[in-house]
């Protein structure tokens, strides 16, 4: 790992001639969300650096919402991400274990993850929901990304941290030579100032694997009181970065369309004979909890919640899981 | 297989040969596919339908025939109902064999005492043709097997061809009874008050609808059997197969990967586990 310098203006220019070679995606803020775009280099102004959090979490650039899994397909370009929060980062890491698995590994995740470079973003603010930190995850990623950026003023410092990320960082023209030990110490002091907003954002929020303990002994009458004001939107799942269940659909010549789904709809578990274990709507509704943080955690070792909020500002009855949590407490 | 070049997505070509009427409901679909098909007793395929669906099912024929398959399909639903109008010469897909099957050679030296019921009687007879196979290094294979009538009773020849091979012993029972019916009337789990077996050198194997796992299962440990000796073939709706579309979550199982096949003792602490 190590760092370097580069104004934002030189920066720009360099994303604009990778732009030959790669697709690069961007997060842009605009006066409705943030969220990722295509880099377009004569709005390179409105890219929102160290900014929480793109409205579309990451897997959606590796688990596309509908695709043919049969049918061969042309090539794309590689692709940037950048402005990537490690709470996605973190997600990621689950559908790694689940899509590259050892004997089933699905072959269009993997390509897209073979092709895919990512630029991490140091948050240097936060949002109404964030609480990674409660979780155990950080604010900024030293890892599994390839590169991270740290604005200071129209300068960046980047975080390279792979050998595909110092591929791009070698293409950068204009990029300069940084003492380490002065980006450290920029960093630091980012990073101790975000993680004292999440600490004082999340004060009394139980931690992942406490989260786990105490919903196992919920008993219905909480699910429900909650579940009330679900109407099995599947929101939530949608916009997890770590929901990924799915939906195979049959075509003609055997060809099957893989198409996300979630077990907040009806009907999810249901088999031929009609028996469905999730046939209440309640019971949908701990169900995703119970997967989060009971189930995947025992199976898996990555985590199923890496606490980006997101669900919480999706909800359409306003249901705020921590709320939930907060009083099995 | 090249893991590169390896689509697990896509299924594998099967030509129908055969449909055989088991009973109203139920019928065997006899397979050719297009190459070689090995699978581990107990291990289950997606069978699809041209466009329309596919669903899960566990072979009923023998693992040591590795050109023909034969797939016995109740007729319960939309995929099923379309299986059940397809005609010898339709093709078919295959995608599998996926899960984790019988632990056979754990069965060695040991008595196998099998409880079934309607349409679990398919699995269970892939065992039985395994278990025949290996019938000199088994004490003793007992099968005790339900139906809701006589008529609902699938593969009916079978028993009376068990009952011919030593070492083997096979009893049914029935819901409802008629006019031509003489043996046992009530539950499956019935025929285990008769059967003779030493427990302790024994294992038992347990198939068939939700209700009759759950009653087989409490039956099974009254009778002393340990929960590590119970063998379940858990029933939930394997979609993808691969323990990733998330439709067969029973508890932190992925039923069609950690399982089908499961001993008591693995899924008990789950309060999921009969719902």
């Amino acid at each position: 790992m190590y760092y370097t310098g580069i104004s934002k203006e030189d920066w720009h220019c360099s994303l604009e001639k990778l732009l030959n070679t790669y697709d690069i995606f961007v997060p842009v803020k605009d006066e409705f969300s943030l969220d990722y775009e295509p880099f377009r280099p004569d709005q390179a102004e409105k890219i929102a650096y160290n900014t929480p959090k793109p409205a579309t979490p990451l897997k959606n650039f590796f688990l596309p919402v509908r695709e043919n899994v049969t049918s061969a397909r042309a090539g794309s370009k590689p692709v940037i991400i950048i402005g990537v929060p490690n709470c996605d980062i973190e997600a990621l890491l689950l559908l790694d274990e689940i899509y590259l698995d050892e004997v089933f590994a699905d072959p269009w995740y993997r390509s897209r993850r073979n092709n895919t470079i990512l630029v991490a973003s140091d948050c240097y603010t936060v949002n109404d929901h964030c609480h990674c930190l409660s979780y155990g995850v950080k604010p900024w990623s030293m890892a599994h990304a390839d590169m991270a950026i740290l604005a200071e003023g129209d300068h960046l410092f980047l975080r390279v941290m792979s050998e595909k990320g110092k591929e791009i960082a070698e293409q950068l023209s204009g990029k300069y030579d940084v003492d380490d030990a002065a980006a450290i110490s920029y960093e630091e002091k980012r990073h101790s100032e975000t993680e004292e907003l999440l600490t004082a954002l999340n004060a009394g929020l139980p931690d992942y694997i406490t989260t786990g303990e105490i919903i196992q002994k919920a008993g219905d009458e909480v699910w429900k009181k909650y579940a009330a004001k679900c109407v099995s939107c599947g929101a939530c799942t949608t916009i997890c970065p770590t929901c990924s269940c799915f939906l195979l659909i049959d075509k003609p010549d055997f060809e099957k369309v893989k198409q996300m789904d979630a077990c907040q709809y009806p009907g999810f578990e249901r088999v031929a004979g009609g028996e469905d274990a999730l046939f209440e709507l309640h019971r949908r509704f701990r169900n995703r909890y119970m997967c989060k943080y009971v189930w995947r955690p025992r199976k898996f070792n990555s985590l199923a919640c890496t606490g980006c909020g997101r669900c919480i500002e999706a909800c359409i009855g306003k249901i705020n899981k921590n709320e939930l949590f907060m009083e099995l407490t | 297989m090249d893991s590169h070049t390896y689509n697990i997505y896509k299924p594998l070509r099967a030509t129908l040969d055969e449909v055989i009427e088991e009973s109203p409901l139920i019928r065997t679909f006899v397979l050719i596919p297009d190459e070689e098909f090995v699978f581990k007793t107990g291990q289950f395929i997606e069978l699809s339908v041209d466009g329309v669906g596919e669903a899960p099912f566990t072979p009923s024929s023998s693992p040591l025939v590795t050109d023909r398959l034969e797939v016995t399909v109740m007729n319960t639903g939309y995929v099923t109902g379309i299986m059940h109008e397809l005609k010898p010469g339709a093709v078919m897909g295959i995608r599998g064999p996926y899960g984790r099957g019988y632990p056979v050679s754990e069965f060695e030296g040991k008595e196998v005492l099998i409880l079934g019921g309607g349409c679990g009687l398919a699995p269970i007879r892939s065992l039985l043709f395994t278990l025949e196979h290996m019938k000199d290094d088994l004490e003793k294979v007992i099968l005790c097997y339900g139906s809701k009538t006589p008529a609902d009773c699938i593969y009916k020849p079978l028993f009376s061809r068990l009952n011919s091979i030593d070492k083997f012993e096979a009893y049914r029972t029935v819901d409802i009874t008629d006019d031509d019916w003489d043996g046992p009337v009530g539950v499956a789990t019935i025929l285990l008050d008769e059967v003779r077996v030493t427990v302790d050198n024994s294992v038992a194997v347990v198939c068939g609808p939700p209700i009759m796992m759950k009653f087989g299962t409490i039956r099974l440990l009254e009778m002393g059997y340990r929960d590590e000796q119970i063998y379940l073939s858990m029933e939930k709706n394997m979609s993808c197969g691969l323990g990733k579309c998330g439709h067969c979550m029973m508890g932190e199982f992925f039923v069609c990967k950690d399982g089908p096949v499961f001993t008591y003792n693995e899924i008990k602490h789950n309060p999921e586990v009969w719902t």
